[in-house]
Formats: structure tokens, C-alpha cells, sequence
């Protein structure tokens, strides 16, 4: 048995090599940094008090699971995948949520998702994104209140994240996302005149085109160290954008361009962060690209015929029901197997 | 250059080569005693032929092989026998190495069944890990035909360097092994793999290539990754043939030999040496003098490593083999053998202990760097949960514990270990499964055996019957009259009776082959079960003939 380990031994000739399970997660939380200073920069302080609420709720919820759980508390969580999941949480809710809804959704994704499927690797679907549709689901008003791109700090921020701040101010608040917008675009209106119209306030499209490249630039920095393949985010943006292109060649008028569906939303946060958590995604080379493909249909579909104007979570958790499907589908032919006897099970 | 080709996976350990073969080639001091293991090769243990106190000479045969699958054992100092058991001799030196050789020969002159026996009662058996009888893998030629003898020199473990000091000082000899095993086996090309890290070796067998013959010689360097030294991935690399899963490389007419193996088989048959001893690499930051050494057989571990000073404060743990694929010695009092390519002393900064295991989270680097392309997440998953159909579905078989997922693994999860386990836990079941077929196979023994005694009994009666009545014309008549009939029959039976001992000896041949560790009793009962009903078959031909001889014999005068 191997008693040599690649994180053990420093003379190794090749350092293209992962590195261990804890700081490949502390690895995925440093490239969240440029998207999450990207929102911060336009839509205020509240996209860190997010983070940081989701963040510390999550690590007591998941100390409190362990400790019902009577398994070690400490390594669980240095491992820091709690971390990680209450960082993507964060991010994906609105700017200044009131704290009880950021505990909910952690609640659903750390100690539903999460714990009670047997905590890191043993859970099916992805934490955060579980956490995001039951709160998607639970409490459409407030999920959908994405304040127009604001000054860092704004004087009802305490209010908000204490949830004291009456639902009519709220409301004046609150912008529109460009996916928001453009599905509940006038009938009558095409997409062309809806644009000339200038529906949303100034500089939203700016903000979050900047901020999709953020997540990319991030999701750069995860491909370079090798902390996640190419094949599903690949797989998941080459889908996107073929089938958000055929829909837009069929009518114009209706359908958004691929290049709006890739950069606003959170295609490129998705594909990068989200779809290629490695527990819930597929695990052979195959299967990561149908995994990742199957990803970007969904949101296209949901996006253009559904009735949510975004749909990574949805996309996500649906393909996460494929998983053990596509696994048992895609195990690759071993070495010394003929070619017309595949790995499919008999 | 031959072009090369590519097997998929693989990993790049840091290679610590340096350290043992920068020394030349030395000889370990003679040992006082050595401890001869009756099982220091795949298959059955050798049956001790010494008894307690008699004097043996280096190379007298002290363990004769038992069953097919097996090699006889030699003493590998003169002096006395100062234990005996099931499991080990004990021989106490008495410093002379006075030698006991067989008659050498000279293999372009001797027919191929000689040298094979020579083989057979020289104790040959693989030096490269699996200790398979040399002989019996080189009557392949039975079964296959065999066009190319690959010499597997990639060495690609971490530390090992006996192959490459092997190559460095001995490259005619081993051209000249591998030229005997082509002969003996019918391949007319022979290929030396190596890894492009042993310039020295490559330089040595350069010069040597062009005066080996009559095989054609090719040297084909192989870029440095492991496990280019696996069997499997080897041939891929260089014939750009697959061995088939649950195959031998002979399926696709290739014979593989470690060049330790061929060097050892030559001595055998030039110089009637049988295998007494072997170079072992000795390294490790925990010794004083690391290098090369050769070492007789059942030298005791522990004297060799402080005769080369070793720093017991330091030690850590002793590795035998190498890191990827070896196993730490629990005790340092056992002795080398016929399959001890290495022994690393290793300290704690050089080898530290693996990290607390944390769950895995499928992140796929144990996928990738996979020779046999398997999913080794998944493995683990259904080996934690003793899932074993899905682990036969996942091909757990197919695994050949290079180690290089353990390597990789983020989480520091024990994968090799876990497949081993599972492994074992698998073929347990079938044996349980094969048990009832097992008693059938000893009922059915049992039965040829009494079919044997009962016809040895019968050829008795009748040769007393035809002694004590050479006149009487009623015997005679009786048996007259019924052998025609059973001389065909019985020339039937004893056909088919070769044919079962023929496919017995295969399967169990096969059987050894693909998994050297595993004891084979039923089936070697099933080629003993065979072997006695060719007897009886053989018996009951002879005494038909005799009887059908008689008469007219006696008739005639």
C-alpha cells in the first residue's frame, strides 16, 4: 500500500497535483473573492453581511449536527465546506437580507442537505442550492428583491438584515435583476424596443456583466490549480449558449441573446462554483459532461418557457437527481476490456 | 527508436534513486544462518527433503517443489541443518561456502526439455515481486504462441535501483538470459523496456545489444512515470498491445521478464548455480552505507541492515519493496527472499505518516491518474459499503494496487488498502461458493483412486492366476475373449484421461499466474484428481495389453 502521499513528500517532479481536501476548499472560498468584492463594490455592504451571517450560522448548525451526531467536530469543520456553503449561499440571496431568512436557508441546506445525509460526501444535492430554492420557493417576495446598484452602505442596511424595515419601503428599494426584467417584459414589446426603453435603472447592466466576469476570473484561478476540471463548466456554457443561440435565431423578438443569458444571472457563478461541487456532480469524465450539458438546457429552458427568470438552482438540483443515473451510465471501459463489451452494467 | 505508445493515468513520485545507486554493486558479508521459507514463490510450499543435522552444501536442494505450481528451495550457505518445520529450514553456516553445483550447460546445445527441467530443479521463480516458476511460465509455449520477450527494466518505484545496478553490471549476461528464455519460448524479437532515469544502464546494454543473438534485440526508452513498470501498462506502452482483463500477456503473445529473473535463470543453466542469492537494493535515509548488495537467500533482515549501519534512533519504519507498492515489515527478524527486491530503512521526516483520512468528496484525481482507467471513488464508496456485485460491476478485479490513486487522494483515504480488503473479502466467497465443488473434486479422487487400487489388485490376481496355471487353457480363453472390446475402450479412457490432465494443469497454470498470492487448493486437486485417473487408465491399458499379449504368447511355443 502506498505509503508515499503526494501532500507528504516535496521533491515530487511534477506540482500540477490538487491539493488536500481542506485547502482545496479554502482554495474554492479564495476564488469567490472577485465576484463577492465585484457585488460588494455595486450592490453595498449587504452582500458581506450576507456572506458573513450565512457563514456563521452555517459553521454553528453544523457543530450543533455534529455534536447530535456524536462524530469529531473540530475536523469537520476545518475542512471548511460549511464555510464554503454559507459563502455561495450569501452570495446567491439578495444584498441585506433580513438574518432569518439567511437562517432558514442555511438550516435547509447545512442540517437537511447536508447533515442529515451523513455530512461531507455523502449528500446528493448541493447544500447551498437547496437552501436557495426552498427560500426561492418559501419566500418569493423578499427573493426577489434585488435592490438597483447602490453606494456601499446605505442607512436602512440595519434595518433590512434586522428585518424591521416595513415591506412598502422595501419594495420602494428594490430594483429589478435584467433576467427579472426582460421576463416580465410588455407581450406586445420586442426585445429590441423593450432595450431602447431602458427598463432598468442605471447601470444595472454594467453591474452585472462586471460581476459575471468576476465569478469567471475566479473560476479561472480554480481551473489553474487544478481544483476543478474543465469538463463541467465547459459542458455547462457550450449548452448555454448553442441552445440560448437557437432560440434567439427562432425569434429574436422573444428570446434573449446568448451573450445576456451568459453574463447576467448567475450562469457563470453557476458553472464555475456551483455545478462543479464534485460530491452531488457526476464522477467520471463522461459523466461530467453530460452533467454540466444537462445543466445549461435546463436553465435555458426554465429561463425562456419556465416561469423563473433564473434557474441555476433548479438546473443544478435536477441534474443532481440524475447523478446516480448518469454514474451507473458512464463508467468508463477498463483497460483490457474489448470495445464492444462497455463498462454499462449488466 | 521504437515509436512509443501511451496507457492512460499515471502518476509522478519523487523517485529517490540517487541515493542507492550511486554506490557500485557490493556483496553482503556471508551470513551466520539463514531461515529458508518452504514458500518464497507463488503457489505451494516446498516439502523439506533435509532432516535435522545433516550437513548441506551451498546449492544442495533442501525442499523439493510440491504441485505444479511451486519451485524447489536450495541452501544458500554449506554447514548444518539446524531446524526443520512446515514453514522454514534453519541452516547454521560454517563459513566454508563450500559450493554443491549442478553440471553446467551449454543452452544452444541442449534441448529445450533439459534446460527446462534445469530451470525447474534450479528453483527459478520471478525476481521482479510475484515469484512465479520461471519454467512453468516459460512452457507457455504450450498454450500460445509466444513472438516477443519483454524485459521489464522501467523499475518504476520509488528507491529501487537492483534492476538498474542489475543492467549496470551485467548487461551481456542478462541479453544472454533473455536470449535462452526467447529460445525456450519461441519468440523471435525481445524488447527491453526502460525508463529514460538509468542512463548508465542504457549506455551498458547499448554496447552489449549488438552481440546478442540470434532474437532480435530492441532498446526501447520510455519516458519516467509510474507504473510504466506494471506488466500491463508496459506492453501497452511498447507493443501498443492490451493485455485482456482477467488475461495473461501471453493472450497476446508476449512473455514478460524482470532482468534479475533472466540473469538468475542463465547462472542456472551456464553454471549450474542454483538460486541462492540475489541483488537487493538497500536504501533509506535510516542506513549508513546504502546501495546494492548480493544477498543470500534467508539472510535475516535485521543483520543485514545493521552490518550496514543503521541508525536505530532514526528508524521509522522498514519498507519492503517499494513505497508505492510495498508493505512495512512488522518485525525486522525475517529473511530475505527469492521476492525481496528492497528494503527501505525509512526515517520519519522521509516517510511521514499519511494524515487523518477525511471523507471523500469524489473531486475524480484518483480517476485520473488511474492506469486501468477505473473509478476508484467509486470503488471506495461501494468497498466501504461491502457493496460486492457493484464492486465486480466496477471491475474491483481489474485493479492492479499500483497505488497511485492512494497517492493522489486529497483526503488521504486509503484506497489500495480498502481494494485489497474487498478483494480478499470477494475471493473469500467464492472459495466458501467452491467448497461443495472442492468436496465433489476429493469424492471424485477418492473414487479414481480406489478405480487404481482396485485394478493394481485385479493385475496382481491375474499374474498370480497366469503363475500358479501357466497351462490352463480356460484362463487363458476367458481372457482372450473379452480384450478386444476393452483394449479400445481403455485407449479411449486414457486419451481422455491426458486431455483432463492437460486442461487441469492449464487452468491451474492460468489460475497461478493471474493471481500469484492466492493458494489454488481445489484445483490442484483437480489436476491430482486427473493425474490418478490417467494412472488407473494408464494401469488398466498395460494390464489389458499384457493379458491380450499373454496368450498368444503362450499359444505360439
Amino acid at each position: 500500500m502506498s505509503m508515499f502521499h503526494a501532500s507528504q513528500v516535496d521533491d515530487a517532479s511534477s506540482p500540477l497535483m490538487a491539493p488536500p481536501t481542506a485547502s482545496l476548499m479554502r482554495w474554492v472560498v479564495i476564488a469567490t473573492l472577485p465576484g463577492v468584492m465585484a457585488m460588494t463594490y455595486y450592490f453595498g455592504l449587504g452582500v458581506l453581511s450576507n456572506i458573513a451571517l450565512a457563514a456563521i450560522m452555517g459553521v454553528l448548525l453544523e457543530a450543533g449536527m455534529l455534536r447530535l451526531r456524536s462524530r469529531p467536530i473540530a475536523p469537520a469543520l476545518t475542512d471548511t465546506s460549511t464555510l464554503l456553503t454559507g459563502v455561495l449561499l450569501g452570495a446567491s440571496l439578495p444584498p441585506a437580507s433580513p438574518w432569518w431568512l439567511i437562517g432558514v436557508g442555511m438550516l435547509a441546506a447545512v442540517v437537511v442537505a447536508k447533515q442529515l445525509y451523513g455530512g461531507l460526501g455523502h449528500n446528493p444535492f448541493n447544500p447551498a442550492m437547496v437552501g436557495y430554492a426552498l427560500l426561492l420557493v418559501s419566500f418569493p417576495t423578499y427573493m426577489t428583491l434585488w435592490a438597483p446598484p447602490q453606494p456601499l452602505l446605505n442607512d436602512t442596511l440595519w434595518a433590512q438584515i434586522l428585518g424591521t424595515l416595513p415591506t412598502f419601503q422595501l419594495d420602494a428599494l428594490s430594483g429589478a435583476t435584467p433576467l427579472d426584467a426582460f421576463k416580465h417584459k410588455p407581450e406586445e414589446l420586442s426585445a429590441q424596443q423593450f432595450w431602447s426603453s431602458n427598463p432598468l435603472p442605471e447601470q444595472t447592466l454594467t453591474a452585472w456583466y462586471t460581476i459575471s466576469l468576476a465569478w469567471l476570473s475566479g473560476g479561472a484561478l480554480l481551473l489553474i490549480k487544478r481544483i476543478i476540471s474543465w469538463h463541467i463548466p465547459v459542458a455547462l456554457l457550450g449548452s448555454l449558449v448553442a441552445l440560448a443561440a437557437l432560440f434567439y435565431l427562432g425569434d429574436s423578438g422573444r428570446f434573449a441573446s446568448p451573450v445576456f443569458h451568459l453574463l447576467t444571472g448567475a450562469t457563470l457563478f453557476g458553472a464555475f462554483f456551483i455545478a462543479t461541487d464534485p460530491v452531488s456532480a457526476a464522477t467520471s469524465q463522461r459523466g461530467k459532461l453530460l452533467y454540466g450539458a444537462g445543466i445549461g438546457v435546463l436553465i435555458i429552458v426554465i429561463r425562456n418557457l419556465g416561469g423563473y427568470p433564473d434557474a441555476v438552482a433548479f438546473a443544478v438540483l435536477l441534474m443532481n437527481l440524475c447523478v446516480p443515473l448518469l454514474d451507473l451510465y458512464t463508467v468508463p471501459r477498463p483497460t483490457g476490456h474489448s470495445k464492444d463489451a462497455p463498462g454499462v452494467p449488466r | 527508436m521504437a515509436r512509443l505508445f501511451d496507457f492512460p493515468g499515471g502518476v509522478y513520485p519523487p523517485e529517490r534513486k540517487a541515493r542507492s545507486a550511486q554506490s557500485p554493486l557490493r556483496r553482503a558479508p556471508l551470513p551466520a544462518q539463514v531461515v529458508l521459507p518452504l514458500r518464497q514463490h507463488s503457489g505451494r510450499p516446498a516439502t523439506p527433503c533435509v532432516s535435522l543435522g545433516d550437513n548441506v552444501h551451498t546449492g544442495s536442494l533442501i525442499a523439493k517443489r510440491d504441485g505444479l505450481i511451486s519451485a524447489d528451495v536450495h541452501a544458500t550457505v554449506s554447514g548444518t541443518v539446524s531446524h526443520v518445520d512446515g514453514d522454514t529450514i534453519v541452516i547454521g553456516s560454517d563459513g566454508q561456502d563450500t559450493r554443491q553445483n549442478l553440471p553446467p550447460l551449454d543452452w544452444r546445445a541442449t534441448d529445450a526439455s533439459v534446460l527446462l527441467t534445469r530451470l525447474d530443479e534450479s528453483g527459478v521463480v520471478g525476481l521482479g515481486g510475484a515469484g512465479f516458476p520461471t519454467h512453468i511460465k516459460a512452457r507457455v509455449i504450450e498454450r500460445h504462441a509466444i513472438d516477443t520477450l519483454v524485459i521489464n527494466a522501467a523499475e518504476c518505484e520509488p528507491y529501487i535501483t537492483a534492476d538498474d545496478l542489475t543492467l549496470r553490471c551485467y548487461p551481456s549476461e542478462v541479453l544472454e538470459g533473455a536470449q535462452l528464455i526467447a529460445s525456450l519460448c519461441g519468440a523471435q524479437q525481445i524488447v527491453i523496456g526502460i525508463e529514460d532515469n538509468k542512463p548508465e544502464a542504457i549506455a551498458a546494454l547499448k554496447r552489449a545489444i549488438s552481440q546478442s543473438q540470434p532474437a532480435s534485440v530492441t532498446l526501447t526508452i520510455i519516458p519516467t512515470r509510474y507504473p510504466s513498470g506494471s506488466e500491463r501498462q508496459l506492453i501497452k506502452k511498447l507493443l501498443n498491445r492490451t493485455v485482456p482483463s482477467q488475461g495473461l500477456p501471453a493472450d497476446v503473445g508476449v512473455l514478460c521478464h524482470n532482468p534479475g529473473t533472466l540473469l538468475a535463470a542463465l547462472y542456472a543453466v551456464r553454471d549450474g548455480q542454483p538460486l541462492i542469492e540475489r541483488i537487493v537494493t538497500l536504501s533509506g535515509e535510516a542506513i549508513a552505507q546504502p546501495g546494492n548488495y548480493w544477498v543470500r537467500l534467508g539472510t535475516s533482515i535485521e543483520t543485514l541492515l545493521e552490518q550496514l549501519g543503521l541508525d536505530n534512533a532514526r528508524l521509522s519504519c522498514v519498507i519492503k519493496g517499494g513505497p508505492m507498492m510495498g508493505t512495512a515489515l512488522e518485525t525486522l527478524n525475517t529473511p530475505i527472499t527469492k521476492t525481496t527486491n528492497c528494503l527501505i530503512a525509512a526515517t520519519h521526516e522521509e516517510l511521514p505518516p499519511v494524515p487523518m483520512e477525511s471523507p471523500c468528496i469524489r473531486c475524480g484525481a484518483c480517476e485520473s491518474v488511474c492506469p486501468a482507467q477505473l473509478l476508484p471513488q467509486q470503488l471506495h464508496w461501494y468497498a466501504r459499503a461491502q457493496e460486492d456485485d457493484k464492486l465486480e460491476r466496477y471491475h474491483l478485479f481489474d485493479c492492479i494496487e499500483c497505488g497511485a490513486c492512494s497517492y493522489v487522494c486529497p483526503s488521504h483515504i486509503p484506497l489500495v488498502g480498502d481494494y485489497r480488503e474487498s478483494k480478499s473479502r470477494l475471493r473469500h466467497n467464492k472459495i466458501e461458493a467452491a467448497k461443495a465443488e472442492h468436496a465433489k473434486h476429493r469424492f471424485e479422487f477418492r473414487q479414481a483412486r480406489l478405480a487404481r487400487e482396485e485394478a493394481e489388485k485385479q493385475a496382481r490376481r491375474q499374474a498370480r492366476l497366469a503363475h500358479n496355471k501357466p497351462t490352463d487353457g480356460n484362463a487363458s480363453n476367458e481372457s482372450n475373449s473379452a480384450p478386444p472390446v476393452d483394449l479400445r475402450s481403455l485407449r479411449i479412457a486414457q486419451t481422455a484421461a491426458k486431455a483432463a490432465v492437460r486442461k487441469a494443469e492449464k487452468i491451474l497454470a492460468r489460475a497461478a499466474q493471474q493471481e500469484p498470492q492466492q493458494s489454488h487448493e481445489d484445483l490442484e486437486t483437480l489436476l491430482a484428481t486427473a493425474q490418478e485417473n490417467l494412472k488407473a487408465a494408464d494401469l488398466q491399458l498395460a494390464q489389458a495389453r499384457e493379458s491380450a499379449k499373454a496368450p498368444t504368447a503362450e499359444d505360439t511355443p
